[in-house]
């Protein structure tokens, strides 16, 4: 028996030797990929410093029109704590007409700011005065910045990473505690763990017990896998084990703290501690104070059962049973873990917590970047990006959007989708970009309507043609074009007959009741005579990215373009007729704050002043008495320019127009280009308005220029009146040359006499 | 500035001035559409912080018969608010630094504040000057002087500006040009 055994030994001993070391082969090629896989991984993220990028920072200054209560609530959106006195970084106390606080450390661009204890006084709703703690004045004074998001290159830009010193001591501490005791020591896999969990799992015949160290649960994470097999438990050990091998604990556990998903919010995965902290608190991760900290160390587990928004009981619980455990392992002492088991959860609301995240606007950052920089430095040099986004308005601007939307939505004779829309708004002087809305899903990062979406412009086209008119010297507010039937031979060979909105034809009237109405006969007819080439060419001297084809439709508005290309048109009118590109970027730092690039303003004259400030006083008129009016109601006093547009069938419907300080364009359609029931007027202005009223701004407000003044005419028909001979009577702004006929009974209360005076005044100063 | 022989011109300016009831005429801001009473007697406050003065104080209160057409724009005199005059003041500081970056981003602060103040322009303009970058700095006073109606010393800074520019870019004629209207509104 002995030897047959021995024989057959002998026999199949090289296949015996052959088999095993096959495995071995096997296994150790197993072993090496899976070292290279984890190793590319953690390498991958480990020296990734994504580009940081900052909102605009509020500037505060004597004088400013900001009040007490506005003031608090840009704090609270910062994430400042108010208390009962101000000691600690990121504090303030609220007295009567005056709120103290200690900012925050902060490198700016220009300048690196050391903590600062401030004080701000208030009256009548405006900065009074500001001083430091020594009671030197100080007369202007930046916050820092909201942090917007960082430039992440495979998933997204939903992720806040920070550093080990950014990181208080306590999380790592209590990391432990709850979750991987022995993290310390172990070699990646904890052995008592995994045979305790085996005990358990074969008694119950299922894999579902978790013995998970901190390392594995990282490795889990890296792959998004939570299937749990026998074998992808096994690979998971194996790499976990390999990490320890290759890393230091302190870089694994800041890879975990940077890692791990705590949360979920529609479509978008709430990765690492430092956007968890933003997340849920609405402060940066090393402000956070203990029952804080603890809450974040509950998500961990599970961020849907313990869902503090949607399960606050089951969170609170489990939050004070790891304050329990941390006092238990002497991580905090018991008194400390007895007074934040008392606070509540302390949550900030899930829409401001959700107004940190605004893809469509990054996605405009990100472009710009990418014309200097490559995919590789934004994402993991440590840049840091500040841009132009303004929070508040950014957060008007989206709930416009999608509140308005709601409602249209209603009316709308389509049940199987959804209206779409758009929002720029921008800063007329300096052409930055405030905010930007991509589509009615505000936190999706998929298709940018507002810098991608190529739509037909209808009746916005026009104030370019009547600049254009303007700048020609033929025209002004009150000459009179002919809203008269008109047909034209297209290019094509074909006829082309326009007709007005209501079908109406209007004849004579006045440019300023022309552009008012948005009279497409007249339009037509002005343009003719203007010529189109000349009106293309301004187009692209305006903004547009490429001249529109000279063809009689552009004056009606057959152009079409992305909103973001309308908004830097009527940026430039607004701007008096500067062209500045428009810029969501100020500069890029490195990561030891030294300014890489800049993006400068720049100014290019690229229309008449004066004709400009002639339209502008126009499409003040279009909210007065045209096609703008119905937005009055909700802005009150507030002056506005503006103008709608509507094209062929509704297929687009358009709001653009602005303030003394904002330019705002508003789209909405469908994404298939169907017909929607909405004009401008009905769709997009009351969004556009709702944004205004929304914002902090002010009146459209421009001195007038030297060589125009101001006549009386009535609308209907262009004529010149006086107060003594008209009830209709409305004021334009003409140049000092123009004549207009008087109507019939008010010449003779023509005031000669100013108009001799005028002249005499313009001799006395030298004109 | 030779007010002696403007002597006559400035008195009379007044004189038309308070004639007008309301010496300066404030920046547009559109009537109601009911059509407004026919003379206004209130001198409307500038919009802070921009500052306006009035030269002359109105000597006699003569209400007009017929409401004269308002042909003029105000007479201002642009100057800088305590928080624009701080960021000047350092933006100045770190021009003469050659620090024109660091510059540019301190006056764009101050732009954010007035953005409609020419006097910021021209500093805007003068940087990109010592910058060489002539174009802009032409822009930069271009957009002053459409900010700066009503205040012929601004205007004249700015038509010096512009002249400076097409100098450096051997304009000479625009230069010359650029040089006399400044000038003119000078000697005003």
């Amino acid at each position: 028996m002995k030897s047959r055994t021995r024989n057959l030994l002998k026999k199949y001993w090289p296949h015996v030797l052959a088999v095993v070391g096959i495995c071995l082969l096997a296994v150790t090629i197993w072993i090496v990929t899976l070292d290279r896989q984890i190793r590319q991984q953690f390498e991958g993220r480990r020296w990734t410093l994504p580009a940081k990028v900052y909102a605009q920072p509020l500037e505060l200054y004597t004088g400013q029109a900001l009040s007490i209560d506005e003031l608090q609530q840009a704090l609270e959106r910062l994430g400042y704590l108010r208390s009962a006195q101000v000691s600690r970084t990121g504090n303030f106390q609220r007295r009567p007409n005056r709120i103290d606080l200690v900012s925050r450390p902060f490198r700016f661009a220009d300048e690196n700011r050391e903590q600062q204890t401030l004080s701000i006084s208030f009256a009548d709703n405006h900065i009074e005065k500001m001083w430091d703690s020594s009671a030197r004045e100080v007369p202007v004074f930046r916050l820092d910045p909201l942090l917007i998001g960082s430039i992440y290159p495979t998933q997204g830009e939903d992720r806040i990473i920070v550093s080990q010193q950014e990181t208080p001591a306590l999380l790592p501490a209590a990391l432990k505690v709850v979750e991987d005791r022995r993290f310390d020591t172990h070699i990646g896999v904890d052995p008592i763990g995994i045979l305790r969990a085996i005990w358990v799992d074969l008694r119950s015949g299922s894999f579902d017990q978790g013995a998970s160290t901190l390392t594995q649960q990282l490795v889990r994470s890296y792959f998004l896998n939570n299937r749990q097999t026998l074998s992808r438990k096994l690979t998971e050990a194996v790499m976990a084990i390999l990490l320890e091998v290759h890393f230091e604990k302190k870089d694994l556990m800041n890879a975990y703290i940077n890692e791990i998903n705590l949360g979920q919010e529609g479509g978008r995965a709430i990765q690492g501690f430092g956007l968890a902290s933003q997340f849920y608190f609405g402060k940066p991760l090393a402000e956070l104070q203990l029952h804080e900290i603890a809450l974040l160390v509950t998500e961990v587990r599970s961020p849907t059962y313990y869902n503090p928004r949607k399960q606050p009981e089951r969170a609170l619980a489990r939050r004070n049973l790891i304050l329990d455990l941390l006092a238990e392992f002497k991580i905090v002492t018991a008194k400390d873990a007895e007074v934040a088991k008392a606070k509540p959860l302390g949550l900030v609301n899930a829409t401001a917590a959700h107004s940190t995240y605004y893809p469509a606007f990054l996605d405009f950052v990100r472009r710009t970047l990418r014309r200097d920089y490559q995919e590789s430095d934004l994402t993991e040099a440590g840049l840091v990006v500040f841009s132009t986004l303004d929070p508040l308005v950014q957060a008007r601007a989206e709930s416009a959007l999608v509140s308005e939307l709601d409602r249209l939505d209603k009316n709308s004779k389509r049940k199987d989708v959804e209206l779409e829309g758009a929002v720029v708004v921008t800063a007329p002087t300096n052409g930055e970009v405030l905010a930007i809305v991509g589509g009615r899903n505000v936190s999706y990062s998929g298709f940018n309507r507002a810098l991608d979406a190529r739509r037909s412009i209808g009746s916005l086209a026009k104030p370019v043609v009547y600049l254009t008119a303007l700048e020609t010297g033929r025209y002004n507010a009150a000459s009179i074009i002919n809203d008269a039937p008109v047909t034209l031979k297209l290019a094509t060979g074909k006829d082309w007959t326009p007709q007005n909105y209501d079908k109406k034809v209007n004849g004579p009237v006045p440019l300023v009741r022309a552009l008012a109405q948005s009279l497409n006969l007249a339009t037509v007819n002005l343009s003719q005579d203007v010529g189109l080439e000349k009106i293309s060419t301004n187009f692209l001297e305006l903004g547009l990215a490429e001249k529109p084809q000279a063809v009689p439709a552009m004056a009606l508005g057959a152009v079409t373009v992305p909103p973001l290309e309308v908004a830097q048109v009527y940026n430039s009118i607004a701007n008096g007729g500067f062209r500045t590109p428009l810029r969501a970027v100020r500069a890029v730092l490195d990561s030891q704050g030294k300014t890489l690039k800049a993006f400068p303003l720049e100014v290019t004259q690229v229309a008449e002043p004066t004709a400009v400030y002639q339209l502008q006083r126009m499409m003040v008129e279009v909210m007065r008495r045209g096609t703008g009016v119905s937005a009055r109601t909700q802005l009150g006093d507030l002056v506005v320019a503006g103008k709608s547009g509507t094209s062929s069938d509704y297929r687009d419907s358009w709001f653009a127009g602005f303030s003394g300080n904002h330019s705002i364009v508003v789209w909405l359609g469908y994404d298939d280009n169907q017909p929607t029931r909405f004009s401008g007027s009905s769709g997009a202005l009351p969004i556009w308005t709702k944004i205004m009223a929304g914002i902090n701004t002010t009146s459209w407000d421009q001195p007038l220029p030297e060589g125009i003044h101001e006549a009386q005419i009535e609308f209907a028909n262009g004529l010149a009146v006086n107060d003594s001979c008209s009830r209709e009577s409305m004021t334009v702004a003409v140049p000092d040359d123009a004549e207009i006929p008087w109507r019939d009974g008010c010449k003779a209360a023509e005031s000669t006499l100013g108009g001799r005076a005028a002249q005499w005044l313009h001799g006395m100063i030298g004109r | 500035m030779n007010a002696c022989p403007n002597f006559y011109r400035v008195t009379s300016l007044a004189l038309l001035l308070s004639l007008c009831a309301c010496s300066s005429i404030p920046p547009y801001s559109p009537a109601p559409i009911v059509t407004p009473p026919a003379h206004s007697t209130a001198v409307v406050e500038p919009a802070a912080p921009v500052t306006e003065t009035h030269p002359v104080e109105p000597v006699v209160a003569v209400e007009p018969s017929v409401p004269l057409p308002t042909t003029t724009p105000a007479t201002r005199n642009y100057t800088l608010s305590a928080a624009t005059r701080t960021l000047v003041n350092q933006a100045t500081t770190q021009r003469k630094n050659l620090d024109f970056v660091q510059a540019a981003a301190t006056l764009e602060r101050a732009l954010r504040i007035e953005p409609k103040n020419p006097l910021l322009w021209l500093e805007y303009g003068e940087l990109r000057m010592d910058e060489n970058n002539f174009a802009q700095a032409e822009s930069m006073a271009r957009k002053a002087l459409a900010s700066a109606s009503g205040d012929a010393r601004t205007q004249a800074s700015a038509w010096r500006l512009i002249a400076d520019s097409y100098k450096a870019r051997n304009q000479n004629s625009e230069a010359q040009q650029a040089y006399g209207r400044a000038n003119s509104l000078t000697d005003r």
